[in-house]
């Protein structure tokens, strides 16, 4: 069985502090992966040594069938690995269409995919000459999500989407996700526990750098004793 | 102190529109060497936050090369047409030769450097400047140039369009003025569009930004700052180049230091990270420049250190009341 994306025994340090004590844990195609568990405990650092952004001191990444383990991000990027950060970090001086731009990697048809971006997200098109760093914490979201679609990723790491949205925009950030979702597989980083069962498949729990439960979210409840545990 | 009656002439003076029209052309040529002796600057320091103080010693190279090209085959391009086509041929030589010396400094010597304090950049551009001074020196002197006082020779081959000064209206036009303008105009324009129309710019200004960002786009962001690296490095030896022609600058080793001070004031007061901020301070030097000197040297007061002395105040004024920049945003610019 090939998975699409595999971290085997990662342990990722920022300077001496060990933050990922040897976390694996794996996406297939079209799946939605959630990872939880409290603040602190690695769910961010899983995701930045997926992109090499963090690389692991020890332990593998592969993506695709390659071992990326120390690549250039950009290299992985390219390889069709997407990331809709925390805080959502726009290029606040470009306008939203030369946020999405910088995010096709098919130079050719820059156009084509920005279509497709509006298209999907129909109310960003009002909005395409403004710059990104204007614009309201939901509206911001959609882009950084359009910036995921029109890289053409098989992989999207999409860390806390619903963080700081109020719940009417957060119902329409979900939505965006289950979209991109029909075509790409997620793992999702996600505070708010029925919404990530909820999007997701499957979910890996995290605590003190460490996987300890994963299981598919079908019944899966915040009450259930081995989570709230972890979670509270 | 001035007296009351000194200032009412030195406003009768400029009351004059001979005088008016002088200083508002004379500020637009020095606006034009503002901008291009900080067009090179901006990218580097502006949107890569490398502080390069190898700025001006890059100038001196540019207009050495240049006034190279043009004292070699001044003898076979003669008149108007043949001396300012061949200066374009000097400018892209000087463009294609610095662009690559750029290139590969940003490679070898300046990418290790990136994760640490902007100190060791400093020292380490600021050492680059010593050593490429010192071989400057070096090669002048055996080719029997005196290098501490003016390429009289470069000078020599403008054309004599560009020496005399035009008849226009009665006004008199000096022909590397409007020379200057033109080029200036065309350096900010050729700027402007690589970065705001090309790809390679839309990569710039994203990585300038938030590089780490960029980079999980799929943009290869150290490739794209060695290119701003040696584009800047070239369009900083294009300035030089142009500078040769002028009495006022003109190639020799102390170019590099005129030129480096001024050079950071205008991208400090645009603002770090904005290239049109640069333009519009440039701009803004230039007239001061234009009207103080003015001012300063004519009858009225006789002070001729003084519009130097202005263009540092703009620098600590704006420092004061606007620490950003005039078009500058705070947190923009560097890693």
């Amino acid at each position: 069985m090939s998975h699409l994306l595999e971290l085997a025994d990662v342990h990722t340090y920022y300077g001496e502090s060990h933050i990922l004590e040897g976390v694996s844990l794996h996406v297939d195609p079209g799946e939605t992966v959630a990872l939880v568990g409290r603040n602190g405990v690695g769910k961010t650092t899983t995701l930045r040594t997926a992109l090499q952004l963090t690389p692991p001191r020890n332990g593998t990444v592969t993506y695709d069938g390659e071992d990326v383990t120390g690549s250039e991000t950009h290299e992985v990027a390219q390889a069709g690995m997407g990331w809709i950060p925390e805080d959502r970090r726009m290029f606040s001086q470009l306008t939203v269409d030369e946020n999405i731009q910088v995010a096709v990697k098919d130079s050719e048809r820059v156009d084509a995919h920005l279509d497709r971006a509006f298209e999907a997200f129909p109310d960003l098109r009002e909005f395409r000459n403004r710059k990104a760093g204007n614009l309201s914490g939901g509206q911001q979201q959609m882009v950084a999500i359009a910036r995921g679609l029109v890289g053409e990723n098989d992989l999207l790491l999409v860390d806390e989407p619903s963080e700081g949205l109020a719940p009417q925009i957060v119902e329409d950030v979900a939505n965006a996700l289950r979209a991109v979702s029909e075509d790409a597989s997620l793992l999702l980083v996600e505070q708010n526990f029925p919404l990530a069962m909820d999007l997701a498949d499957r979910f890996y729990l995290m605590d003190h750098g460490e996987v300890v439960h994963s299981d598919t979210t079908e019944g899966v409840s915040a009450d259930d004793e081995e989570i709230r545990r972890y979670l509270t | 102190m001035i007296p009351l009656v000194s200032l009412v002439d030195a406003a009768l003076h400029f009351l004059d529109p001979a005088v008016l029209a002088r200083v508002l052309f004379d500020g637009l040529a020095k606006a034009s060497i503002y901008v291009m002796i900080a067009a090179g600057l901006t990218l580097i320091f502006g949107l890569m936050g490398v502080l390069n103080f190898a700025h001006g010693s890059l100038t001196a190279i540019g207009a050495y090369l240049g006034g190279l090209v043009m004292v070699t085959f001044a003898a076979s391009a003669s008149g108007n047409v043949g001396r300012i086509a061949l200066f374009f041929v000097a400018i892209v030589v000087v463009f294609a030769l610095l662009t690559a010396f750029g290139g590969a400094m940003e490679v070898s010597l300046i990418r290790p450097l990136y994760d640490r304090p902007p100190l060791y950049q400093i020292l380490l551009t600021f050492g680059i400047t010593l050593v490429l001074e010192e071989l400057l020196r070096m090669i002048l002197l055996f080719y029997d140039i005196q290098p501490s006082t003016d390429w009289l020779a470069a000078q020599g081959t403008r054309p004599e369009v560009i020496s005399k000064t035009h008849d226009v209206f009665g006004l008199g036009v000096e022909g590397l003025e409007v020379f200057q303008i033109l080029l200036g105009v065309a350096i900010t324009a050729g700027v402007w569009l690589f970065l705001t129309r090309t790809r390679y710019g839309l990569y710039i200004r994203a990585g300038s930004e938030d590089g780490e960002m960029a980079q999980a786009l799929g943009v290869n962001v150290h490739q794209a700052f060695t290119v701003v690296f040696g584009v800047g490095v070239g369009i900083t030896g294009v300035a030089g180049a142009l500078l040769m022609w002028d009495s006022a600058w003109a190639a020799s080793i102390n170019l590099g230091a005129e030129v480096l001070l001024p050079a950071f004031v205008v991208v400090i007061v645009g603002g770090l990270g904005t290239f049109r901020g640069t333009v519009v301070a440039g701009v803004l030097v230039g007239f001061v420049d234009a009207f103080t000197t003015e001012l300063f040297t004519s009858d009225i007061v006789g002070f001729s250190a003084l519009p130097e002395l202005f263009i540092f105040l703009i620098l600590v004024g704006t420092l004061v009341l606007r620490p950003q920049g005039l078009f500058g945003v705070e947190e923009v610019g560097g890693h």
